[in-house]
């Protein structure tokens, strides 16, 4: 929380201005009751305003300056119903103020809070954000510093307005007659026993409802999602069933905390009239034996304050709970803001070298993981405008062999070098521009087709988009689409087929005419003869450009200039072209075996 | 906003590729909708409602109680001060009057606060009641639409009716109603009282009403705009983050970092002075409103006093006294709240009513047609299926299967390939009834598959899909979903032959590991193996592999289908693939192209022939030579 109060620095003026006009807003509101009193007293009643008992030195004042010394009962009510009505006013004009000052303050807050945590969020590394995870980065810019934001905004204007009703009706009760305040003594104790029991109660169980409403959303994303599923297998009844379960649950949380809340109107009920009626009795118990001064105006005044205080009493409950809310907000915001990114960008910028990229004695195992590593002593250079391909079984390391090229993680032992720099020392932003990076499972925005591949390069020409569609093959089904490059891709890439997003996302790294091309696994969706066509065009359009391919596919890998088959440990035995490969690495022929039979070609044994 | 919730644009390709994963953005929904047939709705949610309509009866029956208690309240307070009086210029009190009137008091109090109690308690039981009922009503709904419905319509979509719709709807009716009815009635028995009292002095107060409430629509119309911004702002953000950070390794890999912040703070600019303005406004009701309440207190006051100063001995004055000008006033206090009530609640009930509408749309939407009845009998059935003369498309100007006729032989091994979108998927999906045929028909042993209920068809028929649909869920479980009372022996050995045994027992918690929604916690390939385990487990007499193993390394799918080999005995299989390892061992290959077959056999005959496959296998087999 003491960092968020860092944030509304810049607004400062703001902040202190805004209780300042709460102030006078409340001080407009409290000083109501007192005219109505003067009405009710010298204005119904006709008690002389002078009278040396019930007389009241302010009010005759006032109608002293306007009337002189002879004024009518209506006179009087007239002039204070005027000044209250103008009272009025100037309330609703500071409270007005007050709203629009207090939400610029934390609304600029929010916006610089947003901005510098989000800002935090893009500058993190990979492994840092999935260990975030995408859901709680969400809820976090949103809703979290929506609460921290609401928060300031309610301790600019009703942290001071609650205590100051409280303060300010209580005194203006004992100045009334000290004896009403014995009511607020018995009230207030009882209310507030009530109202926070009921709270510490309710807290755990709104956990319990968040919790529940989860489920029951997961429920009917996944049947949605998996509707074909549920179908092929019979599932209807057995997941109606299983909603039912989810369904009731929530139904008997939100009843246990709805049923616990039920106490608190009903209490405030009988707490407010049962004081009122202790008002008025005391009141007409004070007139009764003559003693004090008492008049119906006071007993009316009183009742006001009462009512105000017992409310106020309740708002600042409210607060209370809204303290522990945000607080528990500010701790997720602050969460992401103090998380220093694990990968810090270097100085140094390419020189030039021979090797595109080196890999020295690289072992890998991802963060917060034990066992055995990923990736075990690696040593691999790959020379300027080579293509290199990377073949190996499901989960043995290819992908995350790629991953350390852009440094999306760094390696645990050995290093990394491109362009004969160790990577740790590069500039961050100018190795990875120069990567064309396509990811295994390809990641398009929400925008049009020719505004994905823009991605690559912000400034390119339409000619260029359209020239890296070429390559890529996608600009035969681009152009079939009635939009063509201004089809919109829905959230996603829901809307286009597998092979039509890897396509695309190709076109997006080669737009950006990049040094070094990094395929992963990126295009297992199309068939052999597109990729074939593709793969010849990427060669052609940019002889110069390093490429590091991860395949499945032996057809996609054997024209490869070497290919580096890991095994099984994470380990590379051997990098060589396809025929050497044949001969000498036993992987690397299982592998062929297994695909090539349909060809007609002899098993190599 | 309307636009908002359309269905599907028409340039959403993925209508004739199904098989395609789950779409629909978690679209922010935005509130303060209006209904479009007010009445109709109306009438539907208070049938709806049926089974808790006497809880309903009984709270509003509450509602009347309370309300005539506050309503008492003030006219009893005046009667108690009354019996303070001035004689002889000193306050003089009839104390033992005035108990009588406090006790009166004290127990109308506790008996409404004892009926507020009940109220809340019922009103949270017909709210949550609902809310159960619909909810159900409504999953039971979504989960026998039709695969057409949910392929062609926005998941977020359904999801906020689901969460959303169905709470506004329930806030309503346990809250609105109640509100509403407690405004209406503390106004009538209000004015009741008032004219009682004095009416004229009631006609004065009524002054301001029409004020109020041309005052409080007005505000609330501004703020609704605000409002409505807001939440799309807020929205925006959400979709913007949820891109930025799934996609992040492309943000990253592309040095996108900065410019995606730059987006976000331009939002979150909008978004802030958005709010500023909404809050403005927001703020402006309370002073207006307190205004209006005081200038009506003081115009009483005014005209109380003139009367019982001036008019004493004329009619309309007569009997007013300090005690009833006060209960007037009181209860003109009363008379700003119940119709400020109001005003509030016509957004909330609009908002309320538009997502019934929604709710009921989608009820509205016939079920999957079912209507066959015939059972496949399991002992008897071989599992011989034809497709007569099939026409069908997705949309009726694009028709993706065109005269497609096609014969398999009980225990046929068939393979389909064809390019994206030469309608393999959609054969499936004729074979599994998601898509009804526009002609043609498809016979399982002679039987047309519309006289079989879906059940019985689906029961006997297994899919394995290439986006894996696998649930929050233990592993177990998960496979176990064909057959709930297979034994754990008999998930095991189908585990083993979809060779997930084997990476499943190297997991800490084996088979009792539990996978995040969507099994993101394994990798793509596994998933797929714990997707044919489930197949395989159900034993199926037909078995349909649509793309079941493209994220396995080919060594693996060696395996398996070496595994399957026996497994697949005696059953019908239907494999597409865009790997030619995966069809070989095909008994027929067919190739689809546009719709049609353009020419069928097994590999070794198709390559002689020298026609479609030949020219793809050559291509490819070019591609692998060069």
């Amino acid at each position: 929380m003491k960092k968020m109060f860092s944030y509304l620095k810049p607004y400062w003026f703001l902040a202190i201005i805004s209780p300042l006009m709460m102030m006078a807003e409340v001080a407009a509101d409290l000083s109501l009751p007192n005219f109505m009193k003067y009405i009710v007293n010298y204005g119904i009643e006709g008690i002389k305003v002078t009278d040396p008992e019930k007389g009241d030195k302010l009010a005759a004042g006032i109608l002293n300056f306007i009337f002189g010394e002879h004024y009518t009962q209506v006179d009087i009510i007239v002039t204070f119903g005027i000044t209250m009505l103008l009272i009025t006013l100037l309330g609703g004009f500071f409270g007005m103020f007050c709203a629009y000052t207090s939400a610029k303050a934390a609304h600029g807050l929010g916006y610089d809070l947003r901005r510098d945590a989000y800002g935090k969020v893009m500058s993190l590394s990979i492994e840092q954000t999935d260990k975030f995870t995408t859901g709680s980065i969400i809820t976090r810019m949103t809703n979290d510093i929506s609460i921290v934001v609401e928060f300031f905004e309610m301790i600019m204007r009703g942290f001071v307005r609650s205590p100051m009703f409280i303060i300010g009706g209580t005194f203006m009760i004992i100045m009334l007659d000290l004896k009403f305040t014995t009511v607020l003594l018995c009230a207030i104790p009882v209310l507030l026993a009530v109202v926070i029991g009921v709270l510490i109660r309710v807290t755990p169980i709104y956990t319990r409802i968040q919790q529940k409403l989860d489920k029951v959303n997961s429920v009917v994303g996944e049947n949605i999602g998996g509707a074909r599923v549920v179908k092929a297998f019979v599932r209807e009844d057995y997941e109606c069933q299983r909603f039912d379960v989810a369904n009731s649950a929530l139904r008997d949380e939100n009843l246990k905390a709805l049923t616990t809340m039920a106490i608190i109107s009903p209490v405030l009920t009988i707490i407010m009239n049962f004081s009122i009626i202790a008002v008025i009795y005391i009141g007409g118990f004070n007139i009764s034996i003559e003693s004090a001064g008492m008049s119906t105006g006071d007993i009316m005044a009183a009742i006001t304050y009462i009512t105000q205080v017992i409310m106020s009493v309740m708002m600042a409950t409210n607060i209370f709970q809204s303290i522990i809310r945000a607080g528990a907000s500010a701790k997720r915001v602050n969460e992401i803001l103090s998380t220093k990114p694990v990968i810090v960008s270097g100085r140094k910028t390419a020189s030039p070298d021979k090797t595109a990229i080196s890999f020295r004695d690289v072992s890998f195992r991802y963060p917060g993981t034990h066992g055995r590593p990923v990736l075990k002593n690696i040593n691999l250079d790959i020379k300027k405008g080579e293509t290199l391909a990377i073949i190996g079984s499901t989960g043995c390391g290819k992908s995350s062999l790629v991953y350390l090229i852009p440094r999306f993680y760094d390696a645990t032992e050995g290093e990394v070098l491109i362009d004969g720099i160790n990577i740790k020392e590069h500039d961050l932003d100018a190795l990875r521009s120069k990567i064309g990076y396509v990811m295994q499972k390809s990641e398009l925005f929400s925008d049009t087709i020719e505004g994905n591949i823009r991605w690559g390069k912000p400034d390119a020409t339409h000619e260029e988009v359209l020239a890296a569609a070429k390559i890529a093959q996608a600009d035969e089904f681009i152009s079939r689409f009635p939009d063509g490059y201004d089809t919109f891709v829905a959230e996603k890439g829901a809307s286009l087929s597998g092979g039509q997003k890897q396509r695309v996302s190709i076109a997006r790294a080669l737009v950006r005419k990049p040094e070094i091309l990094i395929l992963d696994d990126s295009t297992s969706a199309l068939d052999l003869v597109t990729e074939a066509k593709l793969r010849t065009a990427v060669r052609e359009s940019s002889a110069e450009t390093t490429v590091v391919m991860v395949a499945q596919r032996i057809a996609s890998v054997m024209e490869a200039d070497r290919i580096a088959v890991i095994e099984n440990d994470g380990s590379i035995l051997h990098v060589a072209p396809h025929e050497k490969l044949l001969e000498i690495s036993e992987t690397y022929r299982d592998i062929y075996n297994s695909q090539m039979r349909e060809y007609g070609k002899k098993e190599v044994l | 906003m309307a636009e908002e919730r359309k269905a599907p644009p028409s340039n959403m390709p993925n209508v004739g590729r199904p098989g395609g994963g789950p779409g629909g953005p978690m679209g922010a929904r935005m509130n303060a909708q209006k209904p479009k047939n007010l009445g109709k709705t109306l009438a539907r949610l208070f049938s709806y409602i049926g089974k808790s309509r006497a809880i309903l009866i009984t709270l509003l029956v509450l509602v009347l109680v309370v309300t005539g208690a506050d309503i008492l309240g003030p006219m009893l307070q005046g009667k108690a001060i009354d019996t303070i009086k001035i004689v002889d210029g000193k306050f003089t009190v009839n104390l033992e009057e005035m108990k009588k009137y406090l006790v009166l008091m004290g127990i109308i109090f506790a008996a409404s606060a004892v009926v507020t109690y009940v109220q809340g308690l019922l009103s949270a039981k017909l709210a949550q009641n609902t809310v159960y009922r619909m909810r159900g009503d409504l999953f039971a709904k979504i989960s026998h639409l039709s695969i057409s419905y949910t392929d062609s319509h926005r998941h977020g979509d359904m999801m906020s009716s689901m969460t959303n719709d169905v709470e506004n709807v329930s806030n309503a009716i346990s809250q609105s109603v109640s509100t509403l009815f407690s405004a209406i009635i503390t106004l009538a028995g209000v004015a009741a009282m008032m004219i009682y009292l004095s009416p004229l002095m009631t006609l004065i107060a009524l002054i301001t009403i029409p004020l109020t409430v041309l005052v409080s629509t007005n505000l609330a119309k501004f703020m609704r705009k605000y409002f409505t911004e807001q939440q799309k702002l807020l929205g925006k953000l959400n979709t913007h983050v949820e891109e930025m950070v799934s996609g992040y390794r492309t943000v990253v890999s592309y040095g996108k970092e900065k410019a995606a912040v730059e987006d976000f703070a331009q939002s979150a600019d909008k978004l802030r002075k958005c709010t500023i303005k909404a809050r403005v406004f927001g703020s402006l009701m309370g002073p207006i409103m307190n205004f209006l309440g005081n200038l009506q207190y003081v115009l009483l006051a005014i005209t109380g006093g003139v009367l019982m100063v001036k008019f004493n001995h004329l009619p309309i004055g007569a009997g007013l006294t300090p005690g009833t000008i006060q209960s007037i006033l009181l209860y003109s206090k009363k008379f700003t709240h119940p119709v400020n009530m109001i005003a509030n609640q016509y957004s909330t009930i609009m908002t309320a009513l538009a997502g019934a509408e929604r709710i009921f749309a989608i009820m509205d939407e016939p079920d999957e047609i079912n209507d066959g009845v015939r059972e496949l009998d399991t002992e008897k059935m071989e599992g011989k299926i034809e497709f007569q003369n099939i026409y069908f498309g997705y949309v009726p100007e694009k028709t993706v299967l065109k005269n497609f006729s096609l014969s398999v032989s009980p225990g046929q091994k068939i393979a389909i390939v064809g390019a994206t979108g030469s309608g393999k998927t959609t054969i499936i999906n004729l074979l599994m009834r998601f898509y009804e045929p526009q002609s043609g028909k498809i016979t399982i042993d002679g039987v047309d598959i519309t006289k079989i209920s879906k059940q019985s068809l689906r029961r006997h028929t297994s899919i394995v899909l290439q986006d894996t649909v696998l649930w929050g869920d233990t592993i177990e479980n998960n496979i176990r979903y064909g057959k709930i009372d297979a034994t754990h022996a008999q998930v095991k050995a189908a585990a083993d032959t979809a060779m997930a045994d084997h990476f499943t027992e190297r997991l800490p918690d084996g088979y009792a590991t539990q996978l995040s929604e969507g099994g993101t916690n394994l990798s793509q390939g596994q998933r797929q193996l714990l997707a044919i385990a489930r197949a395989v487990l159900e034993d199926p007499k037909i078995l349909i592999l649509d793309e079941a193993t493209s994220s396995v390394d080919t060594r693996t799918e060696m395996n398996i289908q070496k595994a399957m080999v026996n497994l697949m005995k005696g059953r019908t299989t239907f494999i597409i693939a865009h790997r030619l390892s995966t069809i070989r061992d095909a008994d027929v290959i067919i190739v689809l192209k546009d719709g049609m077959i353009a020419e069928s056999g097994n590999h070794a005959e198709l390559i002689k022939k020298g026609g479609e496959y030949s020219k793809l296998y050559n291509k490819q087999s070019a591609g692998l030579v060069t």
